[in-house]
């Protein structure tokens, strides 16, 4: 015959949050394609503030899922099952801002993959501040990077924030206005950034 | 800082927008939906053994040898076709259709890798996919025999689903029974091993050589004996090449500890024979209402679709008033969750009521979402909504449907349905 192979879609999963779990732990086909239909935007919308725009959001998002998964049974609460798995986006994201850093050199190599966004041209301001915001973001040190983006970028509360970063919400705070110190001290030295800074958001999409 | 705090957020609030318009949500989304579920039915159990750190370590080396994993890639290419299946004599398999047993004979199919399928009398199963190593079944009742080969140059890895039950097997030959009123799975194993996930076990089963088990998560009384199931280690299992039609394997009565004793009502032993329109009528002199306070969670099945087959078309009383009494009296059964689809039917076929039938099909397919009739609850569902004029679900439903059943009885409907 000679088919060609064919992927099983799960039939829907219908059930609350508390049912989706329990259908997870016990390796219901139907529940993962569920919860990944459930999460998934809101776990991609994090991903892309913590890391900005990058080539492998589609396999850090599967990553984000499948370590979720591996780890469902130590959920205590499924009430939290949506910023539980934030604080999993937020892990897997922090990890591959790690590895880019080290993978800065690659870029003799595999152009491609880790490529430049300097080889396009801007097509609106509101991008252009996007990749200046990001530059300046790359160069913070890892945990006030990521107080910054969930809080301004990604517009969570504090203590949602806190929450998906595993820390006090007096910690994040610490953090956070270090973030916006060294932020306001880079952007000043920008002149698009510090006309936004002075007199408000002027870019319309 | 708080005016600067409200530029930042405004700021923020910008960039979201920016964010969004740098690449392509439907893409990525569909990218990591594909490998998710890929990768979630390849390990199953959620326990699942990939690591985190060495698939990243794993990324990295891929990027410093790009260059040779290329070339590597591009012979992967060159992969094993997968695998095809007759059906009895000759007939081409078709992915995702039902193969069923008729009385009297059982169903051979063979694979091209040289597996070997026996369908006995009254079984049901669909083939759901084939790979270059294997394949995924789905038993739906009955008594299967299999006889997987192993192959010289790769691993292989079929699939039995069997109600809440998988069945994974790679290489041995064994006989799986599974009977979904009571959801009984029996199995015994010749050669090799196979291991048994899912239902109410806490971890998996391997299942040796020589060893036979019956496992049920059930607690209702009829549970089937696996006496047909055990084998004699001293007796093979036949290939199907060399199968004749079978003698009748012991197949349960319909209602195998419900024959009714000397005084009962005449309804019940009526319905136990399947005389269905003898029953109701005879129900209906021993008085409706009473019979069905008094029926038993089949009885009142049989009631309702003698009802609905030979009852009255204008009224729809008597076919649905037995399957409400099931889901209150005996909640939470799979003879609660055949109500159910029941009740779809009805209010699709009987009443033309398609929200309501819709409303039906997806309460059984959620309390039974691996029963026996849940391709065609899905089917009937897709037609529902349709009907009904929800034409976005109805068009939800069809790309789901055909994603599980590409060849099934509903395809061309799901055809039809997304072409609109």
């Amino acid at each position: 015959m000679g088919a060609e192979p064919k992927t099983i879609t799960p039939l829907p999963f219908f059930g609350d949050d508390a049912a989706l779990v329990r259908a997870l732990c016990a390796g219901h086909a139907g529940a993962a394609a569920a919860f990944f239909d459930r999460y998934a935007r809101q776990v991609r919308a994090m991903l892309l503030a913590t890391v900005g725009p990058d080539d492998e959001i589609p396999d850090l998002l599967h990553e984000v899922f499948i370590v979720a998964l591996d780890r469902i049974d130590t959920l205590r609460d499924v009430t939290k099952l949506a910023s539980w798995l934030s604080a999993i986006a937020v892990y897997v994201g922090r990890a591959h801002i790690r590895t880019r850093y080290r993978r800065k050199w690659l870029r003799l190599f595999s152009p491609e993959r880790t490529r430049s966004w300097q080889i396009e041209q801007p097509s609106s301001e509101a991008r252009q501040a996007l990749r200046e915001i990001y530059a300046i973001l790359d160069k913070m040190p890892l945990d006030p990077r990521t107080a910054f983006v969930l809080r301004y970028i990604h517009g969570m509360t504090l203590p949602d924030a806190a929450e998906a970063c595993g820390t006090s919400l007096s910690t994040f705070k610490r953090r956070l206005n270090r973030a916006t110190e060294h932020f306001l001290r880079v952007a000043r030295t920008r002149p698009s950034l510090v006309q936004h800074l002075q007199d408000g958001t002027r870019w319309n999409q | 800082m708080e005016p600067i705090e409200g530029k930042l957020e405004s700021l923020g609030k910008v960039l979201r927008e920016a964010l969004a318009a740098e690449r392509s949500e439907g893409d990525d989304l569909l990218q990591a939906r594909a490998s998710f579920l890929r990768d979630f039915s390849r390990h199953h159990a959620p326990s699942s053994t990939l690591d985190v750190p060495a698939r990243r370590r794993a990324r990295w080396l891929s990027l410093a040898l790009a260059a040779s994993l290329g070339a590597a890639l591009t012979g992967m290419w060159l992969w094993p076709r997968s695998v095809s299946f007759q059906v009895g004599e000759s007939r081409p398999g078709r992915l995702g259709a039902v193969i069923e047993s008729v009385t009297g004979h059982a169903t051979s199919l063979r694979f091209s890798e040289g597996s070997r399928l026996l369908l006995h009398e009254g079984a049901r199963m669909r083939v759901l996919s084939v790979g270059s190593d294997g394949a995924r079944v789905l038993v739906e009742n009955g008594i299967l025999d299999v006889s997987v080969a192993a192959l010289k140059t790769r691993k292989t890895r079929w699939e039995f689903e069997a109600g809440p039950y998988l069945v994974t097997v790679t290489g041995t030959k064994f006989r799986m029974a599974f009977y979904s009123q009571s959801r009984t799975l029996s199995l015994s194993t010749q050669e090799g091993q196979v291991v048994v996930s899912g239902a109410c076990q806490k971890t998996p089963k391997k299942i040796s050589a020589g060893e036979s088990v019956v496992l049920s998560c059930s607690t209702e009384e009829d549970l089937l004996p696996p006496s047909e199931v055990t084998q004699d280690k001293n007796v093979p299992i036949p290939a199907p090449a060399e199968a004749q039609a079978e003698p009748p394997s012991s197949q349960p009565a319909v209602f195998p500890a419900n024959a009714p004793a000397r005084g009962e009502p005449a309804w019940r032993g009526l319905l136990a024979a399947g005389r269905l329109s003898d029953g109701l009528h005879s129900a209906r002199l021993y008085g409706f209402q009473r019979a069905c306070q008094l029926a038993t969670a089949k009885e009142l099945l049989a009631l309702s679709d003698a009802a609905r087959l030979f009852g009255d078309h204008s009224d729809h009383k008597e076919a649905v008033t037995p399957l409400h009494i099931l889901r209150r009296r005996f909640a939470s059964t799979t003879d609660a969750s055949a109500a159910a689809f029941r009740l779809g039917l009805v209010a699709f076929e009987r009443k033309h009521a398609y929200a309501e039938a819709a409303r039906w099909f997806e309460i059984y397919m959620r309390e039974q979402p691996s029963g026996p009739l849940m391709g065609d609850a899905f089917g009937r569902l897709m037609q529902a909504r349709a009907l009904s004029g929800d034409v976005d679900r109805a068009r939800e439903h069809a790309q789901q449907y055909l994603h599980r059943f590409p060849e099934g009885p509903y395809a061309l409907e799901a055809r039809g349905i997304l072409s609109r």
